[in-house]
């Protein structure tokens, strides 16, 4: 699908220093609209949905956050850290309202591997199948996410 | 070919024509001049017009708080805007309840000084002031809580409440190419006038906590302005239920420190969440201010302590063992510090046990 001016004032958002001081690009210079395709047909050879990532990264955010802050272990092998911190962010795609600046650490002892992703992350993916373009801090590799969080087919 | 040629350099020259124009209108158009921003119908400054008036008050060494550094992301920097400010910004609104925006409450990072100004701040914030300050002492409390120990220079000493923080200013570094602030308690006596003490927990890539853990040194110098806030000891003789985990440690310690200097006979319960053994910081010192205090009790408890912790204290989430410990709070008052995820836990399990909302006092930064 081609980019079109709405995507552009979306993606003008994304830029550092407009929401958030690094902005959620990184070192991408795709437009959104290829960035967005790209992960999309990512998540479709894995067998999943945005939905479906969205829903288990949400499941071990709401585990963790009984954590208070402490890391948790949840989920037979999984440990997981909750923080928050003050204020919030607004998503780029132009909704209204604030997302928490609340960052999801989550390790899983099998692996060994982890990673780290926000409130708004989630709510990115499950809600415009965005994961951050490459080289972003936040980045969220489609892959990767299903490897680490072990969400099945 | 030629004539590619002076295409090509037709095209360069009407390009730098245009770019000469646009900066001569961004010097020229944009150009506001100096602005009058009167506060409080009395202090009137003059600024220079086109920046934040975040930025023009700092400019007039008037600080108003801010944990983001002005990208209305905390919504920390609310003032009063009577006149001149212009129609509320998107970026605003999300910050600002409808009672705050029909009593014309901005947030002065938002707010560009474009024309003259009327804005009302508190009173308190004229006692803000900036300090030259040095590193004298850098501790690991913890894996990842380090204490900070900065001396100040110019002013040579500071006033404020125990309870009350301070924002660090850090220059710009390999994470940011503009200085920025973030908001730390102080962990020290308020009666310790010429240092201030922080404890500061490392966040990934966060540019403070980066900067203090792998960049900053003793002997650095550091500037920072305060005091702020209203989180401090209300005059009672309620007995006191202190909650902390992490860094929210410090502006506790530093009221109990104010406690024990003036002989404060209040009865006071302090719990403090950890993990583990590796996460817990000053035991020696708590233990200090039991013996200090006539009605003290310190309470830490770790959630998934190790095997080699041989932890015989107390366990569980924080959240439990003040519900295990706590009977009938009505006549008690709280003081929290830690998240805003520990925050709501905790101020949940307080009302439940009777304490009204309006007695529990809160710290909320990270």
């Amino acid at each position: 699908m081609k980019q079109s001016l709405h995507d552009d004032q979306i993606q003008s958002q994304m830029l550092p220093g407009v929401l958030t001081r690094d902005g959620m690009l990184g070192e991408d210079r795709r437009k959104l609209r290829d960035i967005l395709e790209a992960d999309d047909a990512a998540v479709r050879r894995l067998g999943l949905t945005h939905a479906r990532i969205a829903a288990r990264m949400r499941e071990l955010r709401d585990v963790g956050a009984a954590g208070l802050g402490q890391a948790l272990d949840v989920l037979d092998h999984f440990e997981v850290r909750v923080d928050s911190a003050r204020g919030g962010l607004p998503c780029p795609f132009l909704h209204e309202g604030l997302f928490a600046k609340e960052y999801v650490e989550v390790l899983n002892r099998r692996s060994g591997e982890r990673l780290t992703f926000t409130e708004l992350n989630i709510h990115m993916i499950e809600a415009h199948g965005f994961y951050e373009g490459v080289g972003s801090f936040f980045r969220q590799d489609p892959q990767a996410l299903a490897r680490v969080l072990e969400i099945q087919a | 070919m030629t004539a590619l040629l002076i295409a090509i350099g037709v095209i360069c020259a009407i390009n730098l024509v245009l770019t000469v124009l646009l900066l001569l209108a961004d010097a020229t158009i944009a150009n506001y001049g100096s602005c009058t921003v009167t506060v409080n119908g009395e202090k009137r400054l003059t600024v220079e017009g086109g920046r934040s008036l975040l930025a023009s008050l700092k400019q007039e060494q008037i600080f108003i708080p801010s944990a983001c550094g002005g990208r209305g992301s905390c919504g920390l920097c609310k003032v009063v805007v009577l006149d001149g400010a212009g129609p509320l910004l998107p970026t605003e609104l999300p910050w600002l309840s409808p009672e705050e925006q029909r009593t014309q409450v901005r947030l002065a990072c938002q707010v560009k000084v474009k024309r003259d100004l009327q804005i009302r701040i508190p009173e308190a914030l004229f006692s803000v002031r900036q300090y030259q300050t040095e590193v004298s002492g850098l501790v690991d409390l913890t894996h990842d809580i380090k204490q900070v120990t900065l001396k100040l220079i110019e002013p040579r000493e500071i006033t404020f409440v125990a309870g009350q923080y301070i924002q660090l200013e850090v220059p710009p570094y390999a994470l940011t190419d503009e200085p920025v602030y973030r908001a730390y308690s102080v962990s020290s006596a308020a009666a310790q006038k010429d240092a201030v003490e922080l404890e500061i927990r490392y966040v990934p890539n966060g540019i403070c906590t980066t900067y203090v853990h792998r960049h900053l040194k003793v002997g650095d110098r550091v500037t920072i302005n305060g005091p702020y806030g209203e989180f401090r000891l209300r005059e009672s003789e309620r007995e006191m239920i202190c909650i902390a985990g992490g860094s929210g440690m410090a502006p506790i310690k530093s009221i109990l420190l104010e406690m024990a200097r003036t002989r404060n006979p209040r009865k006071c319960r302090y719990f403090f969440g950890a993990r583990a053994r590796r996460d817990l910081f000053l035991l020696d010192e708590m233990r200090e201010l039991e013996q200090a205090l006539p009605d003290f009790r310190f309470i830490p408890a770790l959630s998934a302590p190790d095997e080699e912790d041989a932890w015989e204290g107390e366990r569980g989430l924080i959240t439990e063992v003040v519900a295990r410990h706590v009977d009938d709070a009505s006549q008690a008052e709280a003081y929290l510090c830690g998240s805003p995820l520990m925050i709501d836990a905790c101020v949940k399990v307080l009302r439940e046990k009777g304490i009204p909302e309006e007695r529990i006092f809160y710290d909320k930064f990270a």
